[in-house]
C-alpha cells in the first residue's frame, strides 16, 4: 500500500486516489452490502468515502495505510446509511451468494451449491462483529487495520477471527 | 509476567496462520507445534477453514450484482474540492468583492467589527435551546466528517463498579456484570449503548423529549486549563432521564464526557480517556455536575522511596497497579518486568496508537519506567507442521445442547459463554501472575503487600461474579439434560498463591469443557462434568478469597 510520506503534487494526488478508487471500489462496495447497505446507498457511500479520502489528504493529513482507512470510513459512514434505513427492509447480500454458476459438471455443481448453502448458513450464524472481522480479513485488511476499523485491539480481532472460523470448521465436519 | 505458552497455544493459532504474530511469538507457536500433534491438527483444521472462506468469498464476488449504476469519475469532484478548499474561508469570500472595489482598508475593518459584533449580539441572543441544537448539530456533522481513531471510554455510575470499554462500536465482547447492569439502564432509556457517548446519540435522545429545558455553559478543562470545553446540560419531565449533560471540546466538538441522571437518583457518567499522558489537576472550574477523571490516577508513592535507586519490587507494584486501573492486565499483550534497575513495560507494536497512549499516560508519573512497544515485523509464512490431523469429533453434548436450545438460542447462549469465558480467563491469567511474581510476601513492606492484596482480591472478585454469571446461564440447560453436579470440597491452602494455581487449574478444566460442550472443540463432555468442574472452580475461588482475606 502506497504511504503519502511527501505531499504529492495536485494532479498526482488525484491520480493517486482515482487508481485506488478504480482497484478498491468493488471491495468496499460488497463490503457495505455485507453491513446490510441497499446497493445504491452503497454505491453512493463508496463515492462518498474517495471524495473524503481525496479531502483529506488535500489537506495534508497523514495516512499510512489508505486502503485500512477507506474501510474504516466506509464501515462508520456504512453503518450511519444503515441507520436511517433502519424503516426499510436490511439488504441480504448472502442470499446472492447462494446460488453457485451453473458449468458443465451438474454433480460438482450440486455439490459446491451445497458446500456454498452450508457457508453462507454458518457465516449467517455469527455474531454480527465475527462477521465483520471476518468479511475485513477476507478483503485482505491486516489485523491493526480490522482493529482501526472496527474500534477494538488486534488481540480481539484475532480471537473473533478464531471463534468465526471454528463455527465454519464445525460446519466443514457436519 | 508469565508467557501464554505454558498452555496450548489455541488463541495464538489463526494470528500466526495469518503471519500477525511477532517473530517471537510466532517462534514459540512453531515450537510448541513441533511436539503438539493436537496443536498441529488444530491448525491443520483452521487452514481448511481458512481455504472455505476463500472458496466462499469467490463465489460471493462471483454472485454479486455489479453496481446498480456506472461508477462516477472521480475528477470533476476533485477540482471541486480543489476549488472549495482554496475558497473555503468565509473571510477570503468577504474580502474579494471588497478588495476588489477599491473600499479602503479602514473601512473594510470597521464594516467587519460591526459584523462580528452583530454575529456575537445575535448569538447572545439565541435562546439556549437554538443554541443547544445548534452545537449539537455541528458537533454531529463534525463528527460525520471526521471519524474518530479508536478510543476507550471509561463509565462510572453510582451503583456499580467502573469499567472501560471502546467508543462507538456495538459492545458485544465482554458485556458482563456492571456493563450488562448499565448497559440494561441505557436500553430502558432508549439511549444507543453502542454509542454512548457522542453528540449524536444525545441529539437523538433530545429529539425525543417534547418538554426539555436547556442549559449551555462554557466550562474548564481541569486537566488542561487552556483547553476550552462547552456544556449543554437538558432536563426533561418525561421519560428515565430526568436530565443529561454533554461536555463538548469547544474547538473541535469532540465529546469530552456525559452524565446521565436517572429519575430513580442513579447517575451514570461517560468519559473519553485522555490519549496523551496528563497531570490530574483536580476538578476546579467546573459546575455542580462535576467532569469525571479523565485518565487513570496514577497510585500514592510507596513510602520506601529513595530517589535515585534502581526499581525494586515496589516499583514494579505501582506499574501493575496503575496498568489495572485502566484494564491493561486483561488481555493486552503487555509484559511487566525488572531490568536493568527500570521496570520495562514491553508489548508488540500492533497494539493501537490510542491504547499504546493509554498506557503510557497510565504510569507516565512513576519513576524508573520504561514503556517499549517493540516493532518486530510479523512472520508471514506458516511453519512446516508434519502431522496428519486427527479426526475431530462433534461433541454429544453439543447435539443434544443445540437440540435442547434451538439454533438461534445455542448461538445465542455459546457467544454469551464464551465471552464470559474469555472474560473469566483474563481475570485468572492475571491473577495468577501476580501469584507466581510475588510467592513471597514475607519480603513485602505492609504498603506493597496491600497493594498486592486489593489487586488479587479486585480480580477474584470479579471472577467469582463471572463464574457465578456462567453457572446462572448454564446451570438450568445442563440441569434440564440430566446433568448433576457432585460436590468435591477445595483444599484448605494457607496462602493464596497456590490457591491462585488451583483456580488456574479448575478454571482450564472449565474451559475445556465448555469449549467441548459447544462442539468447538474434540472430546466428550458431558453436563454432569462440565457442572462439577464449575463448582469446584467456585469452592476454589472462595478458598482463595477466604486466604486473601
Amino acid at each position: 500500500m502506497a504511504i503519502f510520506r511527501q505531499p504529492p503534487s495536485g494532479l498526482e494526488l488525484q491520480d493517486q486516489v482515482a487508481q485506488l478508487y478504480t482497484e478498491t471500489r468493488e471491495d468496499v462496495y460488497r463490503y457495505l452490502l455485507t453491513l446490510g447497505v441497499h446497493p445504491p446507498k452503497a454505491q453512493e457511500a463508496v463515492q462518498e468515502v474517495f471524495l473524503r479520502l481525496y479531502t483529506s489528504l488535500k489537506k495534508g493529513e497523514k495516512i499510512e495505510s489508505l486502503r485500512g482507512w477507506v474501510f474504516r470510513v466506509a464501515h462508520n459512514y456504512g453503518l450511519k446509511v444503515r441507520a436511517r434505513q433502519s424503516t426499510e427492509e436490511r439488504f441480504d447480500p448472502a442470499f446472492e451468494a447462494r446460488l453457485v454458476a451453473p458449468t458443465a459438471n451438474a454433480e460438482r455443481d450440486l455439490l459446491d451449491r451445497e458446500k456454498m448453502t452450508r457457508l453462507n448458513t454458518a457465516v449467517e450464524g455469527l455474531s454480527e462483529q465475527q462477521k465483520r472481522v471476518l468479511f475485513l480479513r477476507m478483503e485482505g485488511l491486516r489485523y491493526p487495520e480490522i482493529a482501526s476499523t472496527l474500534g477494538i485491539s488486534a488481540s480481539a480481532v484475532g480471537e473473533f477471527l478464531r471463534r468465526a472460523l471454528l463455527r465454519l470448521k464445525k460446519v466443514r465436519d457436519e | 509476567m508469565s508467557s501464554v505458552f505454558e498452555r496450548h497455544p489455541e488463541h495464538e493459532l489463526v494470528p500466526y496462520l495469518d503471519g500477525e504474530l511477532s517473530r517471537q511469538q510466532a517462534k514459540k507457536v512453531s515450537g510448541h507445534l513441533e511436539s503438539c500433534g493436537r496443536c498441529r491438527a488444530e491448525l491443520e483444521e483452521l487452514q481448511n477453514a481458512v481455504a472455505d472462506c476463500a472458496s466462499y468469498r469467490t463465489a460471493i464476488v462471483a454472485q454479486t450484482s455489479a453496481a446498480p449504476a456506472p461508477w462516477r469519475d472521480l475528477y470533476r469532484d476533485f477540482s471541486r474540492i480543489d476549488e472549495s478548499l482554496a475558497n473555503n474561508s468565509l473571510l477570503v469570500r468577504l474580502m474579494r468583492p471588497l478588495v476588489h472595489s477599491g473600499v479602503p482598508r479602514w473601512a473594510f475593518v470597521a464594516g467587519l467589527t460591526v459584523l462580528i459584533v452583530l454575529l456575537s449580539l445575535n448569538q447572545l441572543r439565541q435562546a439556549p435551546s437554538v443554541q443547544a441544537a445548534t452545537l449539537l448539530r455541528k458537533a454531529v456533522a463534525v463528527s460525520g466528517s471526521q471519524p474518530r481513531p479508536a478510543h476507550r471510554i471509561r463509565v462510572r455510575s453510582s451503583r456499580h463498579a467502573d469499567f472501560t470499554r471502546a467508543a462507538n462500536v456495538p459492545a458485544v465482547l465482554v458485556e458482563v456484570a456492571q456493563a450488562q447492569a448499565v448497559a440494561a439502564l441505557f436500553q430502558k432509556a432508549d439511549w444507543n449503548w453502542n454509542d454512548p457517548l457522542s453528540a449524536r446519540s444525545f441529539e437523538q435522545w433530545r429529539d425525543r423529549q417534547v418538554h426539555k429545558t436547556d442549559e449551555v455553559s462554557a466550562v474548564q478543562d481541569p486537566q488542561e486549563p487552556s483547553e476550552k470545553l462547552t456544556r449543554i446540560r437538558t432536563a426533561s419531565p418525561e421519560g428515565d432521564v430526568e436530565a443529561a449533560s454533554i461536555t463538548l471540546d469547544t474547538a473541535n466538538y469532540d465529546a469530552v464526557s456525559e452524565r446521565l441522571e436517572f429519575r430513580d437518583s442513579e447517575w451514570v457518567e461517560l468519559s473519553e480517556i485522555a490519549e496523551t499522558p496528563t497531570d490530574n489537576a483536580g476538578g476546579s472550574g467546573v459546575d455542580s455536575v462535576g467532569v469525571p477523571v479523565r485518565a487513570a490516577e496514577p497510585p500514592s508513592r510507596p513510602a520506601a522511596f529513595t530517589p535515585g535507586s534502581p526499581a525494586s519490587i515496589s516499583d514494579e507494584l505501582q506499574v501493575l497497579s496503575a496498568l489495572n486501573g485502566i484494564g491493561a492486565d486483561l488481555g493486552d499483550p503487555v509484559e511487566v518486568a525488572l531490568a536493568d534497575g527500570k521496570v520495562m513495560v514491553t508489548g508488540p507494536a500492533d497494539i493501537p496508537a490510542g491504547r499504546q497512549s493509554e498506557i503510557r499516560a497510565s504510569v507516565a508519573s512513576l519513576p524508573r519506567v520504561e514503556v517499549a512497544f517493540n516493532s518486530l515485523p510479523a512472520v508471514s509464512s506458516l511453519a512446516s507442521a508434519g502431522a496428519p490431523a486427527a479426526g475431530t469429533a462433534t461433541s454429544p453434548a453439543e447435539t443434544r445442547l443445540e437440540k435442547h436450545l434451538g439454533h438461534a438460542e445455542f448461538d445465542r447462549v455459546s457467544t454469551q459463554l464464551l465471552d464470559l469465558d474469555d472474560a473469566a480467563m483474563q481475570r485468572v491469567f492475571a491473577l495468577r501472575r501476580l501469584a507466581l511474581k510475588f510467592p513471597d510476601e514475607a519480603a513485602l513492606s505492609p504498603r506493597d503487600l496491600n497493594v498486592l492484596r486489593d489487586l488479587s482480591r479486585k480480580h477474584a472478585a470479579v471472577l467469582s461474579q463471572e463464574v457465578g454469571s456462567m453457572e446462572k446461564i448454564l446451570i438450568p440447560t445442563l440441569s434440564s439434560l440430566g446433568g448433576a453436579a457432585v460436590s468435591v470440597p477445595a483444599t484448605a491452602h494457607a496462602g493464596w498463591q497456590p490457591a491462585a494455581e488451583d483456580v488456574y487449574l479448575s478454571a482450564r478444566r472449565v474451559e475445556v469443557l465448555i469449549s467441548q460442550t459447544l462442539g468447538m472443540t474434540p472430546g466428550k463432555a458431558s453436563p454432569s462434568e462440565l457442572m462439577t468442574a464449575l463448582s469446584q472452580l467456585q469452592a476454589n475461588l472462595d478458598d482463595c478469597q477466604r486466604a486473601l482475606k
